[in-house]
C-alpha cells in the first residue's frame, strides 16, 4: 500500500465548499452532534449509497431496530470519509459493528490507491474504536454497459478482500446480488441511474446486509 | 429569441462523460426510447429534484396514477434539459402538463441567465406542444442557514413570477417559504443534505402540485381532446 503522504486517497481531506451553501460541513457538524446523543450499536459510514440508503422504508425496517446511525454523505470519496471519522464522528461512541461503503467516487485515483484509502480508514477506526468490527462492503458495478469503472471497482474490492483477510477486527462483504445480467447490462429498476439504487435495489443490498450485521452483534465484543 | 446566444444558461449542452461510464447519455437514451413507448398525460423534466421523486413511493401514490413519465437527471442545468428536450426527449407524445424544475445546479450562471434559462425552456416547450399547459416549480432554499444561493434561488423565484405568467400556458408553484423555519435553518428531517428532499419534504411539495395538476387535467377531459388537436 502506498504510504499516506503519497496517496491522496488516503489523505485526510474536508470537501470544499465550492457552491457556498456549506452543505458538506453541516452534515459534518450535525453527525458529530449526534455522537454526543446516542449510544448507536451500529455506524454506517459512506457515500451517497449510504445516504440513500436512510431515506428508504427498508432503513427503518431492517436498522432502525438495530440502533444504527448513517453517517453518509453523497459524492464523498474516501479522503472525505477519512476527514470525516478523524475529526469527531467516531467520538463519544462505541458502536459494535462499523459498515464502511465507499470509494466509488474516487475519480482519478487508481484502484491501488482507493483500496489505500478503504485501508486507512479501517486503521483508524481500529484506533479509535478498537472493539468494533468494521464491515468493508464491496463496491458495486455502475454504468449500464461494461465500462473501465467497473473493472476499477472490481480491481478495488479484489485488492481490499486481500488486505482485509489477514485482520480480526475488519472484514470484507459483498452486498452485489448479481447486479450485472448476462448480457452485460444493470436495469435501471435496480439502480435507476445506473449507480444509485432503487428501493429495489436496496432490498437485494440490505436483506444480506443486515443478516450479517446480526451475526456480528450476537458474537461477544472483540478484543 | 433574441439573446439566448448571449445566454450561457439557454445553450444546449450535453453534458460530458467525464468519469467514464457513460451514465447521462445512458438515462438520455433510456427516456428516449419511453417517449416510443409511452402516452404520457404529464412529462416532468429536470434535475435531481425531479428524479428522485420516482424513488419514492410518494410518485406511485400521487403521479403515476396521472400517467406520468420522469425525465429528471440529477446535476442537470437548464442547459442541459433544453438538450435533452431539443433531442428527442419530446418526439411521439403529446403530454397534458409537462412539469418542469431546474436550475438549483446552474453554479456558473446569474439568477437573471438562470431565470432567461428556464423561460427559454418553458417557450421551447410551448412551441412543441402548443396544447399543453407547463407548470414550473420555483427553485427550493438550500443550505442549512441562510447562504448566497438561497439569496440567487429567490431571486430566479422572483423573475420567474414576473416573467412566465406572460407566456400564456405557463403557471409557476412556488412552495420556498414551506421549508425555511423562523430561525432561517432547514431541516435536514426536510432535507437530508440541505438540497434534496427526504420523504416528508416531498409530501410537501407534492399536494400542491398534485392539485394543480388534477385541476389541469380535468379542464381538458378526454372528449374534448380531439378538438384541440
Amino acid at each position: 500500500m502506498s504510504a499516506e503522504a503519497s496517496n491522496p486517497a488516503a489523505t485526510p481531506t474536508p470537501c470544499e465548499d465550492t457552491q457556498g451553501d456549506g452543505r458538506w460541513m453541516s452534515q459534518h457538524v450535525r453527525f458529530v452532534s449526534e455522537t454526543k446523543d446516542r449510544e448507536p450499536d451500529v455506524i454506517f459510514v459512506g457515500d451517497s449509497l449510504v445516504q440513500l440508503m436512510h431515506q428508504f422504508g427498508i432503513w427503518r425496517q431492517l436498522f432502525s431496530p438495530l440502533h444504527c446511525l448513517n453517517f453518509g454523505i453523497g459524492g464523498d470519496a474516501t479522503q472525505h470519509v477519512l476527514w470525516r471519522i478523524s475529526n469527531g464522528e467516531l467520538d463519544n461512541i462505541s458502536p459494535k459493528v462499523v459498515v464502511l461503503w465507499v470509494g466509488t467516487n474516487n475519480h482519478g485515483h487508481t484502484a491501488a490507491q482507493i483500496a489505500g484509502g478503504i485501508m486507512a480508514i479501517v486503521q483508524v477506526i481500529h484506533n479509535k474504536l478498537p472493539h468494533a468490527h468494521t464491515l468493508v462492503l464491496g463496491l458495486l458495478p455502475r454504468g449500464r454497459m461494461p465500462n473501465p469503472l467497473r473493472e476499477r471497482n472490481a480491481e478495488v474490492n479484489k485488492l481490499v478482500q486481500d488486505a482485509l483477510s489477514s485482520l480480526s477486527h475488519a472484514s470484507f462483504f459483498n452486498v452485489d446480488p448479481g447486479f450485472v445480467l448476462s448480457d452485460g447490462s444493470i436495469s435501471h429498476q435496480e439502480m435507476y441511474d445506473y449507480l444509485h439504487l432503487t428501493a429495489h435495489g436496496y432490498q437485494a443490498v440490505c436483506e444480506p446486509l443486515h443478516a450479517q450485521i446480526k451475526s456480528l452483534l450476537e458474537k461477544p465484543a472483540e478484543n | 429569441m433574441s439573446g439566448d446566444e448571449l445566454n450561457p444558461a439557454a445553450v444546449p449542452q450535453q453534458v460530458e462523460d467525464l468519469h467514464g461510464d457513460g451514465r447521462w447519455m445512458s438515462q438520455h437514451v433510456r427516456f428516449v426510447q419511453e417517449c416510443k413507448d409511452g402516452e404520457p398525460e404529464v412529462l416532468f423534466v429536470g434535475d435531481s429534484m425531479v428524479q428522485l421523486m420516482q424513488q419514492y413511493e410518494i410518485w406511485g401514490e400521487m403521479f403515476s396514477p396521472l400517467h406520468a413519465l420522469n425525465f429528471g437527471l440529477a446535476g442537470d442545468t437548464t442547459c442541459n434539459v433544453l438538450w435533452r428536450l431539443q433531442n428527442g426527449e419530446l418526439e411521439n407524445i403529446r403530454p397534458k402538463v409537462v412539469v418542469l424544475w431546474v436550475g438549483t445546479n446552474n453554479h456558473q450562471h446569474t439568477a437573471e441567465q438562470v431565470a432567461e434559462g428556464i423561460v427559454a425552456i418553458a417557450q421551447l416547450l410551448t412551441n412543441r406542444l402548443p396544447k399543453a399547459k407547463i407548470v414550473v416549480l420555483g427553485l427550493l432554499p438550500r443550505g442549512e442557514r441562510p447562504n448566497p444561493l438561497r439569496e440567487k434561488n429567490a431571486a430566479v423565484n422572483r423573475l420567474l413570477s414576473s416573467r412566465l405568467p406572460r407566456l400564456g400556458q405557463v403557471l409557476f408553484l412556488d412552495v420556498s417559504k414551506e421549508f425555511v423555519h423562523s430561525d432561517g435553518t432547514i431541516s435536514s428531517q426536510d432535507m437530508f443534505d440541505y438540497l434534496h428532499l427526504t420523504l416528508a419534504g416531498y409530501r410537501t411539495l407534492a399536494k400542491p402540485l398534485s392539485d394543480l395538476l388534477l385541476q389541469i387535467l380535468e379542464e381538458t377531459p378526454e372528449e374534448r381532446r380531439a378538438s384541440l388537436v
